[in-house]
């Protein structure tokens, strides 16, 4: 609706049978999306965005080995991008990883023990609250208490990654 | 003669030409094959005549003689030879012999114009006949048998043989041998054109057929024989096409062509171009071939 | 008087016939290996001879004879080897190859000489041109076709490896490539005739079964062309001057529809690329020699396939194309087929201009306009058929209109006049389909289409997927949404660099969409509201616009709310509603506070009229909430309405512990920059947390407690200063209270708010741990 696609950079590096699980924040809005998702991986996890049609929850909650992470659109969470209120949401969901989208714009946090990520958009897609999109994603590697989360940013047409570590403590 | 109750009777033996005589293996009567002596041309034959009385008897003759005949026999006139060469030499006057006795002998510079020849209607024969006539009994005779085979030089003239022929509107063929004389071991080379096929043509043959005349005149006597059949084609051609003819002589049991040998036979030979159709109609062409002794 | 013999059917006569004949071959087989196995030559020769007559029989349809010749050549190879034993104990293989020749009858005699030639050639006793020469002369003698077809094959078979070809043992004495060319074209002439003429036997009835049989035998014709394509020797000199000029006549002259179709292929398929590059006029030529029936043109079209492929892998090859004209050539060539051969099908002709097409633009790329001509040309052949296109030729049409799509970006396939004319000829739903194609392709170039009139042209193209169809429901609604949704990706990829234009291209797409129907434009609009959106920002930049390329953005607004509105007004007001709240961020973030408003406003209208669902008033509310949130341009007044609004409706939500939560979000909207209003945002939650006690029962009342705890605690860091110590502890209190009532109820999900309850004191204690002013301030909480 707001971008024709996943760049061809990030496409690149998505590459079926090395993914494990997909989380997605939501709006996908069309189905030819979800099937090139699916298509990555079986194990794909969605919420309801801002534009989604059809029966995405509103929040989801999983556990991925020793992590229980939630995922939520974010639009429902006013101020939009605050982290203190998404704090609150992570503690709602009693999460140790909350995932949420929205703003358009990668932010990563840390607050007290647990972890919010918002991974932005992977479309580069229009967005109200960011001025200049960057299409960006997140691989996270979960082994045991650690978790790295790699950032993938698309500057200039060129990927950028960073590397976010993050372990629980138990 | 013992088993017919006469006792042990006398012996002939000719030796003539020794060890070193090639000799050659002919298809005799009934398909038994003898193996005789071979001639050629103007030869002197001699060698030595043996006679052995019986053991422990006397025999009592009127004379010795030799003859070396040349004969011709005819089936219609079968038993009745014709002479072409009848020489004689006396071998011993009238007397007794007790013992064994060698006469030698030689006829030289003998001509022998003709090829011996086993034929159907025709026979021809070489051989040397011992007599010792008796004056009270029966004479003991005794034929020796020879082969003759005369060579020829390969003939100066030579043509190909080609003809065109054909049944209006139904098949035009024309063909073409390269010779029209062969040595007996010889191949016949040639080509057949098809200029018009509107019969379903199954296949084709060469053959070669022999034909041997006897006789003169309104009694001439014709007999055809064929020595060799070859397939040359499997299948109709159509027209345009041409197929080659090679047929090798060598396998089959030729003679050279005779052309009325003293007046009493021929032998000819053709070669046979048979279509055969779908239907088994045989169309064919026949075409005289000479044939000639290039080597013995 | 014998029992009448039970009638077989033709298959199982056929069956029976094979069988006796093998068996017979078997057992001849057997005593010639016997007689192999005792030296014995002439023995062996005879019972080859007898095995190779079962090799005679007329009765064997072409397989079950060539089951029987398989059968045959296989106990040949033993009668070779054995010759090959017989020629290394010193014995002549010139008299072996005179003594096999004494056989009667031809066939097994001319499979003797064949076996016997071949291990001549081997032995180099002669020169194998020599010998090749004759045994390809005598196997003339066999004139009936399927005998001689396989004869001949033999043959074939038995010297491929023996010819004197350039580099082979056999060259030099042996000949040279000329003659094994000269061997291989004579043999090939001779077994294309003994084929063509089988046409003609037997019965016209059988005129089909004849046809079959011929086309089961026709590659051991082929096999010979396939052989002289393998000689190393063969160069594009001698296949110009000798051996295609040959092969050719043979084909031209047979003049018989299967053996030109057949070999003109095989010609093609065989010999490589660059060879027919070189005598493109000469197959053109013979292809005007061709029977009427024989259908030139997919031969025609395999030629260009082929040549198409060549230009493909090896691109260094094109300017020779160019050189020697290909493509006029070809061009001629498919004219020619088309108005010569009055009964082509539409297949074959659909076909030919494919394959022309896919030459064209793997050949001659930077040629659009050669592109363009063919499209016309097939348009005019085509349409003068007066034909539908259907079955196969739709895929080969379509392929023929793709194959512009796979090469050029769509920019330059734009320009291409003849372009929809080729796409009037299919039906509708492939049409259809082709237009998917085009949208498909545009997307997978990802390349911008920079000027409406070119958006024009492309919706044009694709015109039956924008347009309404008059039908109330689209008949396959998957497809349907997919087509929509690639449409509405296209969008993104319609973009001029400059204002002006942009605007203009969004307004040709608006104008194309409009006539969309209302199914369609919940899948087109909101994208190009995006745009329209994407364009603000552009302009807001202003960055290098040129000169009258300005555009004011409230025109652009002006264009977003039409838009959005023709959402509204077509069944989709949640969708027109959340884009008013995009637009209304968009307007804020330029400034423009009237404009906010009337987004606002036109977006409350829908909230009021048409949103009734409860769990959508819930979401839309929070988007209310959030937009507004972020909304700096209003002055108070307009301010204070609109919160008014968001705070009227959160209170009129259907739930309790909804009006709550929209009550929290509420309250942020005291609290922006500038205007940070302590006591409202108080009253914003202390309303709520009175209100809900009474109806949500102890777990639902500790639940919205704990999450107004929160907001209270977040009012609390900010410095709010309405929200005091005692407040939050009284909190606590209630909190504590209210969870110890539900112990027993729902335990799963009082744990929850209990776990919930627990992480916030922990967050408490954080806070007092951080030490500083904010510790300072948390120090009096007891927890």
């Amino acid at each position: 609706m707001r971008a024709t696609d996943i760049p061809p950079q990030f496409k690149q590096l998505l590459v079926p049978g090395k993914i494990q699980h997909i989380l997605c924040t939501g709006d996908l809005c069309v189905k030819e999306v979800h099937d090139y998702l699916k298509g990555l991986c079986s194990d794909l996890h969605v919420t309801k965005g801002e534009f989604d049609e059809g029966t995405y929850p509103e929040t989801k909650v999983l556990t991925i080995g020793a992590f229980k992470i939630g995922i939520s659109h974010g639009h429902q969470v006013v101020p939009w991008g605050d982290l203190e209120s998404l704090a609150m949401l992570q503690r709602q969901l009693d999460v140790d990883i909350l995932i949420t989208g929205h703003t358009h714009q990668f932010k990563a946090y840390k607050y007290e023990d647990r972890l919010v990520i918002n991974p932005g958009s992977a479309t580069g897609a229009y967005s109200a609250i960011t001025p200049d999109v960057k299409p960006s994603f997140v691989l996270m590697d979960i082994d045991g208490l650690r978790v790295v989360s790699y950032v993938y940013e698309l500057v200039n047409g060129e990927v950028k990654v960073d590397k976010i570590e993050f372990t629980k403590t138990s | 003669m013992n088993f017919l109750g006469f006792g042990p009777s006398s012996t002939i033996e000719v030796d003539f030409g020794g060890a070193e005589r090639r000799t050659v293996t002919i298809k005799g009567d009934g398909g038994s094959a003898e193996t005789l002596p071979l001639f050629s041309g103007v030869e002197t034959l001699a060698g030595q005549v043996r006679v052995t009385p019986p053991p422990g008897k006397k025999l009592e003759h009127t004379g010795v003689k030799i003859e070396l005949l040349g004969q011709i026999e005819l089936m219609f006139d079968r038993g009745n030879f014709y002479d072409f060469i009848n020489l004689v030499h006396n071998l011993d006057a009238p007397g007794e012999l007790s013992a064994a006795k060698v006469y030698p002998f030689e006829f030289s510079r003998v001509e022998m114009q003709y090829e011996s020849y086993n034929g159907v209607n025709a026979r021809l024969r070489y051989l040397l006949r011992v007599t010792v006539a008796r004056s009270y009994s029966s004479n003991l005779v005794k034929d020796f048998k020879f082969w003759v085979r005369n060579v020829s030089e390969a003939p100066q003239i030579n043509n190909s043989i080609k003809m065109e022929v054909g049944i209006e509107d139904c098949l035009h063929i024309e063909f073409e041998y390269q010779k029209s004389k062969y040595h007996l071991k010889d191949i016949v080379v040639g080509k057949i054109f098809f200029l018009l096929v509107r019969i379903k043509i199954k296949h084709m043959e060469i053959e070669i057929r022999r034909r041997e005349s006897t006789g003169s005149g309104p009694n001439t006597y014709n007999e055809s024989d064929t020595i060799a059949k070859y397939e040359i084609m499997d299948g109709a051609p159509v027209r345009g096409e041409s197929i080659p003819v090679r047929l090798m002589l060598t396998p089959y049991d030729l003679t050279p062509t005779y052309r009325n040998i003293s007046n009493k036979f021929s032998v000819k030979y053709y070669l046979n171009l048979v279509l055969v159709d779908e239907e088994e109609r045989r169309y064919f062409k026949q075409q005289e071939i000479t044939l000639y002794r290039r080597d013995l | 008087m014998s029992a009448p013999e039970a009638t077989l059917s033709p298959a199982e006569e056929q069956q029976k016939w094979l069988t006796e004949t093998t068996n017979n071959v078997k057992q001849h087989a057997y005593y010639m290996k016997q007689a192999i196995d005792d030296n014995n030559l002439r023995e062996a020769l005879k019972h080859t001879a007898a095995m190779l007559s079962e090799l005679r029989t007329s009765q064997l349809s072409p397989q079950k004879y060539y089951a029987l010749y398989m059968k045959a050549c296989d106990e040949l190879l033993h009668l070779e080897s054995f010759f090959r034993e017989l020629h290394k104990g010193g014995r002549s293989i010139a008299e072996l190859y005179e003594l096999v020749q004494h056989a009667g009858n031809i066939l097994p005699r001319m499979y003797l000489l064949i076996t016997v030639g071949s291990v001549f050639v081997q032995s180099k006793d002669a020169p194998a041109k020599d010998i090749l020469k004759d045994l390809v002369e005598m196997a003339r003698g066999v004139q009936h076709p399927l005998r001689g077809l396989f004869l001949r094959a033999y043959l074939a078979q038995c010297t491929k490896d023996k010819l004197p070809d350039q580099g082979s043992e056999y060259e030099g004495e042996g000949g040279d490539v000329k003659d094994a060319v000269e061997f291989l074209l004579q043999n090939f002439t001779e077994m294309n005739k003994l084929w063509v003429r089988m046409q003609h036997q037997g019965s016209p009835r059988l005129k089909e079964k004849r046809e079959k049989e011929r086309q089961e035998l026709r590659d051991l014709v082929g096999k010979n062309l396939l052989v002289l394509s393998q000689l190393e020797g063969v160069d594009l000199e001698i296949y110009q001057e000798l051996v295609l000029p040959r092969v050719l006549e043979q084909v031209v002259n047979c003049k018989d529809e299967i053996g030109q179709t057949y070999l003109m292929d095989a010609i093609i398929q065989v010999f490589p690329d660059d060879f027919h590059l070189n005598t493109l006029e000469t197959l053109n030529k013979a292809l005007g020699q061709m029977q009427p029936t024989v259908k030139t043109g997919s031969v025609l079209a395999s030629l260009m396939t082929r040549l198409s492929r060549y230009a493909l892998e090896s691109p260094e090859v094109i300017p020779k194309f160019e050189e020697l004209q290909a493509f006029s050539l070809l061009r001629e060539a498919v004219k020619k087929v088309s108005e010569i051969q009055t009964d082509v099908a539409m297949l074959d002709l659909v076909t030919l201009y494919q394959a022309l097409m896919s030459f064209v633009v793997q050949v001659h790329k930077a040629s659009l306009d050669k592109v363009d001509e063919v499209l016309a040309e097939a348009a005019t052949v085509l349409a003068a058929q007066n034909q539908a296109v259907s079955g196969k030729a739709v895929t080969e049409l379509v392929a023929l209109l793709s194959a512009p799509l796979s090469v050029y970006d769509v920019v330059p396939i734009l320009s291409l006049q003849a372009y929809p004319k080729v796409m009037e000829l299919l039906e509708e739903p492939v049409r259809k389909e082709m237009a998917v194609t085009i949208v498909r392709s545009v997307l997978k170039s990802n390349t911008c289409i920079t000027d409406s009139e070119k958006v024009d042209t492309l919706f044009g193209f694709i015109s039956l997927l924008i347009k309404d169809d008059g039908l109330s429901e689209p008949e396959d609604e998957e497809e349907f949404e997919e087509q929509q949704c690639l449409v509405s990706r296209l969008v993104m990829l319609l973009k001029a660099p400059q204002p002006k234009s942009q605007l203009a291209i969004l307004n040709t797409v608006r104008h194309h969409f409009g006539m969309g129907g209302p199914l369609r434009l919940k899948y087109t609009l909101p994208p190009l509201v995006f745009a329209g959106l994407r364009l603000i920002t552009q302009v807001q930049k202003g960055e290098d616009v040129e000169e009258g390329e300005k555009v004011s953005r409230k025109t652009i607004f002006g264009f977003l709310h039409q838009t959005v509105q023709a959402l509204g007004s077509n069944g989709q007001p949640g969708l027109a509603m959340r884009l008013y709240l995009q637009c209304a961020a968009a307007a804020n973030a330029n400034g423009f506070e009237d404009i906010a408003y009337e987004f606002f406003t036109q977006g409350f209208l829908i909230y009021e009229e048409e949103i009734s669902d409860s769990r959508e008033q819930v979401t839309s509310l929070q988007l209310f909430i959030g937009t507004l949130h972020l909304c700096t341009c209003f002055g108070q007044e307009n301010r204070d309405a609109l919160v008014h609004k968001c705070t009227t409706y959160s209170s009129r939500l259907l739930k309790k512990s909804e009006q709550c939560r929209a009550a929290y979000s509420c309250s942020h909207l005291f609290w922006v920059p500038g205007s940070k209003d302590s006591e409202n945002v108080a009253l914003c939650l202390s309303e709520r947390r009175m209100a809900s006690t009474p109806q949500m029962g102890a777990q639902g009342s500790a639940t919205v407690a704990a999450a107004s705890l929160w907001r209270y605690l977040y009012f609390f860091d900010e410095g709010n200063t309405a929200v005091t110590v005692q407040l939050l502890q009284g909190l606590m209190d209630l909190i504590a209270e209210e969870m110890a009532k539900t112990q027993s109820d729902d335990a799963e999900g009082s744990n929850q708010t209990e776990n919930f309850y627990a992480s916030t004191l922990r967050h408490i204690k954080h806070k007092k741990a951080e030490g500083g002013e904010v510790g300072a301030r948390y120090a009096e909480l007891n927890v």
